[in-house]
């Protein structure tokens, strides 16, 4: 773990970090569980003190370390409000799944900011591991409602950011995606107490 | 000193008794004596010890040899009983000498003693030392054994294995006789066969060599002919010479008559030419005088043809005339067209002028100013209507409005009405259903009086009965038993009429009622669907609205990247489906090229094969026939299904041939011009004899005979 803590003190970076570190086990653990690539590609990993499983394939390692470090700096600067990772069918382009990780930005600790002259937070790193656990247990358990895909799928990640954000190099505007008859689901959220994350799935219903 | 050396005696002496009666009862005394004696001893030693040295020396001797010393004591103490003061003296120095004896003795036995113990240790040293060699010796030794054990195993199995050896030596050895003696055998055979070969061989020399002198014999018969044939050839070919001498002449000869005989037909071809002059002069002096009149004539046909020429003139001018007018006419016809349009025109409109005249007159007005004058005043009537009509629409558009809110008014009416006629309806039911739930119950009530009439009466035929007897009971249980069964039916019939209709009825409502409610989800599903559409629409507005954001990705998505990899998977798979059908036009010949060859090449070999039997058959055939004609005389033509044609060797022309026919019982001949020239034979062999090799037989040699007699003529002639 690279934030610094002492005496449970978390600052911006920091927590972006946890954040963008959540982002990256609970894609995987999406791809994984969705079976958008073959489970033999997959590698295990102990975090937050269960196995979780992590993609071998080097395309989409870099790929998600990319996109994560330009969302982390994004995140560092608010500039972020959701990502989205869309599960799309290849042959019509239609987006079957819409996995939205809402980014919220929250105080903190102000006393403690004050004090250390930062935007700091002081909520126990344990606690927060805790809160990811619950939320990368219950994407797991998705798959016993989402859907099958029995189509030939990929997956693309949306970042919805603020107008007057810069578009870096590599990166593209996309168009928004909607699913038509969508069914949400809303899954806990956790904060490290200068971030909260919502995690939100949304697929087609089929009735 | 000397009573204890007495005592000492004294004990020496009573020593051997002691010994002797060791065994008597008096055990304890003695025992206790000899106790006593032993502590006197002792203390008679000890005093030794204080008196001297020797003495101490002595007292040691005398603790480790206490009975040698006794015994010689006792030997002296018998030989001098009487003791003297000299003999005393003597006996002390003998005593001190013995002493110094024994001293001696006992150093020397102590000496052995130490030497003893020493080579006692020594030898024990050296038994250990040889125990342990020993052992060493025994390790060494079953050291050995077992070695020996292993060496004996190891050479058990040497043996075993040369055993092994030797059986399998011998085994091969057998093997290999068996080998050696069929190897032999073969060679024997083979050699049988080699001589058999060369014997073989030496036969086929030998007949290819009778063979080639037979060959050679012909070869020189063959010579022989040849030079025969040379010589014949030679004077045959003098004999054409002559021939073609003879023939010269003959062509000349002929050439010159062929000659003579153009001249003889030119010379006629003259003479006719000129009896046909002297005709034409015959002729031409009979037209020379005829001269006159035709001339006459000429004249009068002159005039005919000048007369005819200008009939040809004014014929082109009338013809020019003509062509001018039909134009003319062409553009004068649309013109006649509009004049009798006009004509039309005109007639119509005087008839409404006519029309409006009277009109006028009739509205008693003379002029045209008049006219003009009503017509402004009709004019202004028109606006004032106008004004009236327009006033008069917005009348009615109030009153349209009106008569759509009375509408409304009235739909909703009517709405009412039908909600009040449906509840009028439900109503009636309700009625419609108690008036018969009403009728029901009074006919249950009248069945129920019947049957309390019955009871009554039953009460009073009972009671009657058991008065008035069995006379008019059994009519009266007749009539109770009609009544009853009426009743029965009436029950029944009630029974059915409540259970059917309440439940046929409620049916229906509840099937009218499921479509309804049916009908109505179906609606709220759509609508349902439809706003659900629009809450989505409307929440991505909403979000646009509340946070303004813009989408982002990266541009080397996988997603793209699947896409890219879709559409390259489905060109290929396209340009496969296109090579696959071409290939499958093409008849899949591609499919197994290695296969197709094969069939080729096979199909080739098979071609050479057909042709190469082909060439033999008909290389056959034709000597066959050749063998036929050579031997037989005749050449057989098989002309078509079962007809031959056969032709002498000897025969003049190809004209004299016979043919026959394959018949079931037999040959038979076809009759040709040539078979009627034979007759004789006809008759003699095939009527007569019915044999056709006899009758072709002598066909052949009376040919023969021809041709033979022919070249004997000709040869003659030569």
């Amino acid at each position: 773990m690279s934030q610094q803590q002492t005496k449970n003190c978390i600052t911006l970076r920091g927590s972006a970090q946890i954040i963008c570190e959540y982002l990256k086990f609970a894609m995987n653990a999406v791809l994984f569980q969705r079976g958008l690539y073959p489970p033999e590609t997959f590698k295990t990993a102990q975090q937050y003190g269960i196995n979780l499983f992590l993609s071998d394939d080097p395309q989409i390692k870099d790929f998600l370390k990319n996109l994560l470090t330009q969302s982390e700096e994004w995140i560092l600067n608010k500039k972020v409000s959701k990502l989205s990772l869309i599960i799309l069918n290849v042959a019509n382009k239609e987006v079957l799944e819409c996995w939205d990780f809402n980014v919220q930005y929250e105080e903190g600790d102000v006393e403690l900011s004050k004090e250390k002259n930062d935007t700091v937070g002081s909520k126990d790193l344990k606690k927060i591991q805790q809160e990811i656990r619950d939320v990368m247990l219950q994407v797991a358990a998705t798959i016993s409602y989402l859907p099958f895909l029995d189509c030939r799928c990929s997956f693309d990640v949306l970042v919805h950011a603020k107008t007057d954000c810069d578009i870096p190099e590599k990166w593209a505007e996309a168009e928004p995606v909607a699913i038509t008859n969508a069914q949400n689901i809303q899954l806990k959220s956790f904060s490290t107490s200068l971030h909260k994350m919502e995690t939100v799935v949304s697929f087609k219903l089929v009735d | 000193m000397a009573k204890e050396g007495d005592m000492s005696l004294f004990n020496d002496v009573l020593e051997p008794f002691r010994r002797v009666i060791n065994t008597d009862p008096p055990k304890d005394k003695l025992s206790a004596s000899a106790k006593l004696n032993f502590s006197d001893s002792n203390q008679s030693i000890k005093e030794v010890f204080r008196s001297g040295k020797r003495k101490s020396t002595l007292g040691t001797t005398d603790l480790g040899t206490p009975e040698k010393r006794i015994r010689s004591d006792s030997t002296s103490n018998t030989a001098s009983v009487p003791p003297s003061p000299w003999e005393a003296k003597r006996l002390k120095i003998d005593l001190i000498a013995a002493k110094a004896q024994i001293t001696k003795l006992e150093a020397r036995v102590n000496h052995q003693h130490t030497i003893r113990k020493e080579m006692q240790i020594l030898f024990e040293e050296e038994k250990a030392s040889l125990i342990e060699q020993h052992k060493r010796d025994e390790r060494a030794l079953s050291d050995m054994e077992e070695r020996l054990q292993l060496i004996r195993r190891r050479e058990q199995e040497l043996k075993d294995e040369y055993n092994e050896a030797i059986k399998q030596h011998k085994e091969s050895k057998i093997k290999w006789d068996k080998d050696k003696i069929e190897l032999q055998k073969q060679i024997a055979e083979l050699k049988d066969k080699l001589l058999e070969a060369n014997v073989s061989s030496k036969d086929q020399i030998s007949e290819m060599k009778k063979d080639m002198d037979e060959l050679l014999q012909a070869l020189e018969g063959a010579q022989q002919e040849v030079e025969i044939l040379k010589k014949e050839v030679t004077r045959q070919t003098s004999r054409a010479e002559q021939c073609t001498t003879l023939r010269t002449q003959f062509e000349k000869q002929t050439f010159e008559l062929q000659q003579l005989t153009n001249k003889l037909k030119e010379l006629e071809y003259e003479r006719d030419s000129y009896k046909d002059w002297q005709q034409q002069a015959k002729t031409a002096q009979k037209r020379l005088t005829n001269m006159a009149e035709l001339e006459k004539e000429v004249v009068r046909l002159r005039a005919t043809e000048r007369n005819l020429r200008d009939a040809v003139c004014n014929k082109l001018l009338l013809e020019e005339q003509v062509h001018l007018l039909s134009t003319k006419v062409e553009t004068l016809q649309p013109l006649q067209q509009e004049l009798h349009e006009a004509t039309v025109k005109i007639a119509a409109l005087e008839s409404s002028l006519e029309e409006w005249k009277t009109a006028a007159h009739n509205h008693g007005i003379e002029t045209a100013r008049a006219l003009s004058s009503a017509l402004d005043s009709a004019f202004s009537g028109q606006l004032n209507a106008v004004a009236g009509c327009t006033e008069a629409q917005s009348l009615l558009a109030q009153l349209k409005e009106e008569v759509a809110t009375l509408k409304f008014e009235r739909d909703k009416a009517t709405t009412k009405l039908t909600d009040l006629q449906t509840v009028r309806k439900n109503q009636e039911s309700l009625i419609h259903r108690l008036q018969k739930r009403l009728l029901l119950v009074t006919r249950e009530r009248d069945s129920y009086r019947q049957q309390l009439d019955s009871y009554e009466k039953e009460l009073t035929v009972s009671l009657s009965g058991d008065v008035a007897g069995g006379a008019g009971g059994a009519a009266l249980l007749a009539a109770r038993v009609q009544q009853l069964e009426k009743s029965l039916q009436a029950h029944r019939d009630l029974l059915a009429a409540h259970d059917s209709e309440p439940r046929d009825r409620a049916l229906e409502i509840a099937r009218a009622e499921a479509n309804k409610y049916r009908d109505e989800a179906e609606t709220a599903k759509r609508e349902a669907a439809k706003l659900r559409v629009q809450r989505d629409q409307l929440q991505a507005h909403l979000e646009k609205i509340a946070a303004p954001t813009k989408v982002l990705h990266l541009a080397d998505n996988p997603a793209a990247a699947a896409q890219k990899q879709m559409q390259v998977d489905l060109k290929s798979a396209q340009e496969e489906i296109k090579k696959l059908k071409a290939a499958l036009r093409e008849g899949g010949s591609r499919a197994c090229p290695e296969e197709m060859q094969q069939l080729k090449t096979q199909l080739e070999n098979s071609r050479i094969k057909l042709q190469r039997m082909k060439e033999e058959f008909t290389s056959s055939a034709q000597e066959y026939r050749d063998v036929c004609y050579m031997l037989l005389g005749y050449k057989i033509d098989r002309t078509g299904h079962k007809n031959y044609r056969i032709s002498n060797m000897y025969a003049e022309s190809s004209d004299e041939y016979l043919t026959f026919t394959l018949c079931d019982d037999g040959i038979e001949m076809v009759h040709t011009d040539y078979s009627a020239s034979l007759g004789e034979l006809v008759e003699l062999h095939l009527h007569h004899h019915r044999s056709i090799p006899v009758f072709l037989s002598a066909l052949t040699m009376e040919l023969f005979t021809r041709t033979t007699m022919q070249q004997e003529v000709t040869s003659e002639e030569c």
